[in-house]
């Protein structure tokens, strides 16, 4: 039986002032002619309540560009969506988080890209961290759910406990440290971005005493990057398991990454309903299940909790997206990962492929 | 942070509400949701800002009568003491 997804990612916009060099986003941005409209989103949110999501993550880009966020918002609330506005703050006067907050917002993450001005404009590509520590305390004025992001990688990782106390003087009730991802941008400056054997251990370590410390004030969660791990992640809980996806354009995938895998067509919400997409679609039954699976992930002991790892990465590593993910210390193609891992170790002047904006 | 007094006033953290999926009674908090079932669904409902724990043992031990009130409270605190820690209650 297909289960009921629990969370829908809405990328209502790729436009974005900002140009981090790990962005989540495809590499082909889309452009704003092609976004959907309001009422686009309004049907999408009722078909994806009616479908049992529970979760709405409003996220871009930059979601606050669209001038119609707090219609979206009122839209969400109303049919019982949570509604988390995925943020970097910018664009987000106090008048205008007090309509999305007054329209039903229950939840607004923040993100930063170091505790330091300079490294975190560096990663951004513009000088906007001033302006997310200013953002984070008109947030505390509101009574809502505030959660600060940072992402952390090879070029901030040494000075962790700084960034959790930077956090903590934010005041949010949680911080996600959230492990840069290698996919889209991210796999472009993946050399200069993948932590080193030892931060990573580091991390875990200080991330550990520090939840210990702050239990009760602020919920850390921590992202870990999959690359050191003995097995795969579970990516996005199993593909069409859990989690949608929609594009700005409309298209629905099981998760950031898919649209890099060939051969694959994405339904659109403009000419199906969510629910059809979800059970009936091909792209969604594509890797369902474990008809798909290669050896050794067929007879693994371990294929229904990570479900042969994730399928972008296997396709970005070895060009075959029904390959077992080459994470897994068990994957005929795990030597592409350790070679990875040894480039982490050069310490030449890091050269960025900044995110770029769509048309 | 310590078990609520019995002068403290529960209430749902910021960003913490009730909600549904399907026809069960779920809480929808940042990242997650929980179905509260039994005792800890009773406390929950009491959980307003205004009534104090000492107050929700009251109605408790009224409805269930028989029960001991110490236990009550002890159930009462330890439920609240673990929601608190996941940032869900506040006190």
């Amino acid at each position: 039986m297909t289960p009921n997804p629990l969370a829908l990612i809405a990328e209502i916009t790729h436009r974005c002032p900002l140009h981090c060099v790990y962005c989540s986003n495809s590499l082909q941005m889309i452009g704003v002619k092609s976004e959907l409209s309001t009422d686009d989103w309004v049907r999408v949110f009722q078909q994806a309540r009616s479908l049992g999501i529970v979760h709405l993550h409003l996220t871009g880009g930059e979601p606050v560009v669209r001038a119609d966020l707090k219609d979206l918002v009122v839209a969400a609330h109303a049919v019982g969506l949570y509604t988390n506005l995925i943020t970097s703050g910018i664009g987000l006067p106090e008048a205008r988080l007090k309509t999305l907050v007054d329209a039903g917002l229950d939840h607004i993450q923040l993100s930063f890209q170091d505790s330091r001005a300079e490294p975190a404009n560096w990663i951004a590509g513009t000088k906007a961290h001033a302006h997310k520590v200013i953002v984070s305390e008109v947030i505390r004025r509101f009574r809502i759910a505030f959660t600060v992001n940072l992402v952390v990688h090879r070029q901030n990782l040494d000075h962790l406990e700084e960034m959790i106390g930077f956090a903590e003087q934010l005041k949010p009730d949680r911080l996600e440290i959230a492990h840069a991802q290698y996919y889209g941008w991210a796999l472009k400056n993946r050399d200069t971005l993948i932590p080193t054997r030892e931060q990573l251990e580091d991390c875990l370590r200080i991330v550990e005493v520090a939840q210990e410390r702050l239990s009760g004030r602020m919920r850390i969660d921590c992202v870990v990057p999959d690359y050191y791990a003995r097995y795969p992640k579970a990516c996005m809980g199993g593909w069409g398991r859990r989690l949608v996806l929609i594009d700005p354009s409309g298209q629905v995938l099981p998760c950031h990454a898919a649209g890099v895998i060939p051969g694959m067509t994405f339904d659109n919400v403009r000419e199906h309903s969510l629910e059809w997409i979800w059970g009936e679609s091909a792209a969604f039954q594509r890797f369902r299940g474990e008809q798909w699976m290669p050896e050794p992930c067929r007879s693994c002991e371990r294929r229904a909790e990570d479900f042969g790892g994730c399928r972008c990465q296997a396709f970005l590593l070895t060009g075959d997206a029904s390959a077992t993910d080459p994470v897994c210390t068990l994957a005929p193609t795990h030597h592409l990962i350790e070679s990875a891992q040894l480039a982490s170790g050069d310490a030449g002047q890091p050269s960025w492929s900044y995110r770029t904006n769509p048309e | 942070m310590a078990r609520p007094a019995d002068s403290s006033q529960p209430r749902f953290a910021a960003g913490c509400r009730w909600g549904t999926q399907g026809e069960e009674r779920v809480v929808l908090f940042p990242e997650g949701i929980i179905r509260v079932q039994g005792t800890g669904l009773n406390i929950l409902e009491l959980c307003d800002g205004q009534r104090t724990v000492q107050e929700i043992v009251s109605a408790l031990s009224e409805k269930f009568s028989g029960a001991d009130p110490l236990k009550i409270r002890e159930d009462v605190g330890s439920f609240l003491e673990a929601l608190q820690q996941k940032r869900i209650v506040d006190y």
